[in-house]
């Protein structure tokens, strides 16, 4: 009896507080978070909720949201372990029981595809900070806002950026050589390619794929060297990018670019180990830490003092994800689930302080995909601090004083 | 027709160094009579030997063989000391322990795992290379040098292996373990003492292997797997326990695997590969050069 009394009567005293504070602050909003907190995507995840945590932070010392009395921004977060099934259960139980007022996550496209859909049925706006598969915003759902670029942008905007350099060094570029990883990703990066060459009237004089466990890439380097083409597109792996990389430049290919899509082309130790060869090469990005935007370079530093590393594409995408919601919450004056909606649906963003992207606007389409969304180019150059990757692309973004070098200078 | 000259020069050189990658295998396998399944690891170790040696004193490249080769002799010698012979007595009436190669597995995966712990999974390669990217030119045509170092560095390295097994009193201890284990150790040889030996050799080989692939290649904890499997091919296509088969091997592979892109996608000439090693197996159990009857 004596331990009951001890355990039971103290406890219950303290959620009654608890409940009781929670009362007295009804007016907080209440922004529900499913992401990977554990499992296979953890180490994104806990990037996502550190970003989210010192945008609230920011939002929330400034005043929270004026139009609601100052009301504060409270982040709620429930672990999806990267499972589809766990996802949707607990966007049910963030809807039902926890009473949030939106949803947010869930990165794993696989979470995201079938979670949106319980939000959807009790129309609770769900903001997608990043989830890149392409289906995510094609369900006609009214409630599902996107900010992040989705699969098929890639691509594109690696062909806008090679249009735009062409453009502005007036280079006329004509035979693309396609070379990329024998997997699902490169294939599909290839399909859109040749898709994307055809539209823009380019001639496609090499389309090879190539196994990512080669332990000699001098025939492929040969066939890139002997099509003679303008402009060589890869996909690559991280071993097979290095090995490429150093073969390409071993043959002196004579190339006026090469384009390259992240992955093992954006690893961490492949400047390292490609080198010199490296240089000049293009990377596409969902985010660099030079993008010449106010404030991107502030909240690098604080995001960094705080988790002792740069913000990434994902992060950053989290971080403005909830100056969107504050944007929406400040027009829509009110917590009713439709009015938010509609005031997300409104969205225009152009400037403020949670616009760090490389694009210049926050602006939804009927499908609730950031119409803007694009991705960043990078130069792999060496200007006096080693070799560094160099935010070129955007215009809009790119790093003041740089002007890329294309064609690739002779090395 | 210059672009297949210049494709079969690349082929042999790199299949010279694929068949030096393998002799170790061919070696152990034909002593032991085991299929040593740790072969792409000590390839590995080798290449963060060499690695380490490279960027610590600043040698080149190739001098560390004088230094990476005793250092995987003894390593091989001791691996088969202390890990493998325990079990080799375990089963000494088994004539081909299969626990053995179980062993060599783990082994494998304890070394990969190891270096993945203690050097990260970062990709390396030589810093500062004078070698790296050095081609000799001949009008249109390129050849690697460091490849051809490595071609160079492989006929020496199987031709003393032979001279070895051939010529003096210990190799001549090892081919008849090879041939028959009973009998040698009747004779007052001592069996283990072969075996650790043998495996030294393997081991060695491995890493003088791994000193030519350094200059042009990456080094990475699972950088052995690639050449693992390539390995066991071209050891079968030249025949099981022979050093000249595993460089013809090598070579026949490397072949295709260089010449064969020119006319179809580079991801063909891997089924064609997979696809000579099927015809070999019903065709020519026994490989190339590989004797008929199992002594």
């Amino acid at each position: 009896m004596n331990v009951i009394r001890k355990i039971v009567v103290p406890t219950l005293a303290a959620s009654l507080i608890a409940t009781s504070a929670i009362g007295a602050l009804a007016e907080n909003v209440k922004i529900g978070n499913i992401i990977p907190l554990s499992g296979p995507s953890a180490t994104v995840g806990q990037q996502g909720k550190a970003a989210r945590e010192m945008a609230i932070e920011e939002i929330n010392a400034a005043g929270g949201i004026q139009s609601l009395g100052g009301a504060k921004l409270e982040l709620l977060y429930a672990d999806s372990e990267s499972k589809p099934e766990k996802g949707v259960a607990e966007a049910e139980r963030l809807i039902n029981t926890e009473k949030v007022n939106v949803l947010t996550g869930c990165w794993n496209s696989a979470v995201t595809y079938p979670t949106t859909a319980v939000a959807e049925r009790y129309g609770i706006p769900f903001v997608v900070p990043v989830s890149v598969s392409d289906k995510i915003t094609d369900q006609g759902f009214k409630t599902v806002f996107r900010i992040a670029a989705k699969d098929s942008w890639w691509t594109r905007d690696q062909f806008s950026f090679l249009q735009d350099m062409e453009k502005e060094f007036g280079t006329k570029v004509e035979k693309l050589a396609f070379v990329y990883e024998n997997g699902d990703w490169g294939k599909g990066f290839a399909g859109q390619w040749k898709e994307l060459a055809e539209k823009a009237g380019y001639q496609v004089v090499l389309d090879e794929p190539y196994p990512s466990t080669a332990t000699d890439l001098s025939p492929v380097v040969q066939k890139i060297r002997r099509s003679r083409a303008d402009v060589l597109m890869l996909v690559s792996n991280a071993a097979d990018a290095i090995l490429l990389t150093n073969t390409l430049a071993e043959y002196k290919v004579d190339l006026k670019a090469i384009i390259t899509s992240g992955g093992g082309h954006a690893d961490p130790s492949f400047l390292k180990a490609a080198g010199n060869s490296a240089r000049y090469l293009f990377d596409i990005v969902e985010w660099e830490t030079d993008v010449n935007k106010p404030g991107a370079k502030e909240a690098n530093e604080k995001y960094n003092a705080i988790n002792g590393q740069n913000l990434t594409g994902e992060a950053v995408d989290a971080y403005v994800a909830m100056y969107v919601i504050k944007d929406a919450l400040e027009r829509a004056g009110s917590l009713d689930p439709a009015k938010i909606r509609e005031a997300l649906a409104a969205t225009d963003m152009t400037s403020g302080p949670g616009m760090i992207v490389g694009y210049d606007a926050i602006k939804f389409d009927a499908t609730g995909q950031n119409e803007n969304a694009s991705l960043v180019m990078v130069q792999v150059n060496d200007i006096g601090n080693g070799l560094e990757r160099i935010t070129i692309w955007p215009k809009s973004a790119r790093r003041a004083g740089y002007t890329p070098v294309f064609p690739m200078a002779k090395k | 027709m210059l672009f297949i000259i210049e494709d079969s020069i690349n082929g042999i050189l790199m299949g010279s160094i694929y068949g030096l990658t393998a002799m170790g295998l061919t070696i152990i396998f034909g002593v032991l009579k085991v299929i040593n399944f740790a072969h792409g690891s000590m390839l590995m170790v080798g290449m963060y030997v060499t690695y380490w040696v490279v960027v610590l004193t600043g040698v080149n490249p190739y001098l560390a063989i004088f230094i990476v080769a005793p250092v995987m002799f003894l390593f091989g010698y001791y691996l088969q000391d202390i890990v493998i012979k325990p079990i080799f007595i375990a089963e000494k009436n088994v004539r081909e322990p299969i626990t053995v190669i179980i062993v060599t597995t783990g082994i494998w995966y304890i070394l990969d795992n190891l270096v993945l712990l203690v050097f990260g999974p970062q990709y390396r390669s030589l810093p500062e290379n004078p070698l790296r990217g050095q081609m000799l030119q001949f009008a249109d045509m390129f050849v690697s040098v460091p490849k051809l170092y490595g071609f160079i560095i492989s006929i020496i390295t199987a031709s003393a292996i032979y001279w070895f097994f051939q010529k003096t009193t210990m190799g001549r201890a090892i081919r008849a373990t090879s041939m028959d284990r009973e009998a040698a150790s009747l004779m007052g040889i001592n069996q283990f003492k072969v075996y650790n030996i043998a495996f030294g050799i393997g081991a060695a080989t491995a890493g003088i292997a791994a000193v030519t692939l350094v200059p042009f290649n990456n080094v990475f904890p699972t950088v052995g797997v690639l050449f693992d499997i390539k390995g066991f091919i071209i050891v079968v296509l030249g025949g099981l326990g022979s050093i000249g088969g595993a460089l013809i091997g090598g070579i026949i592979i490397g072949l295709i695997e260089s010449v064969g892109p020119q006319f179809m996608t580079a991801t063909w000439t891997e089924a064609i590969v997979y696809g000579l090693f099927l015809v070999v197996l019903f065709v020519k159990p026994s490989g190339l050069f590989g004797q008929k009857n199992d002594w």
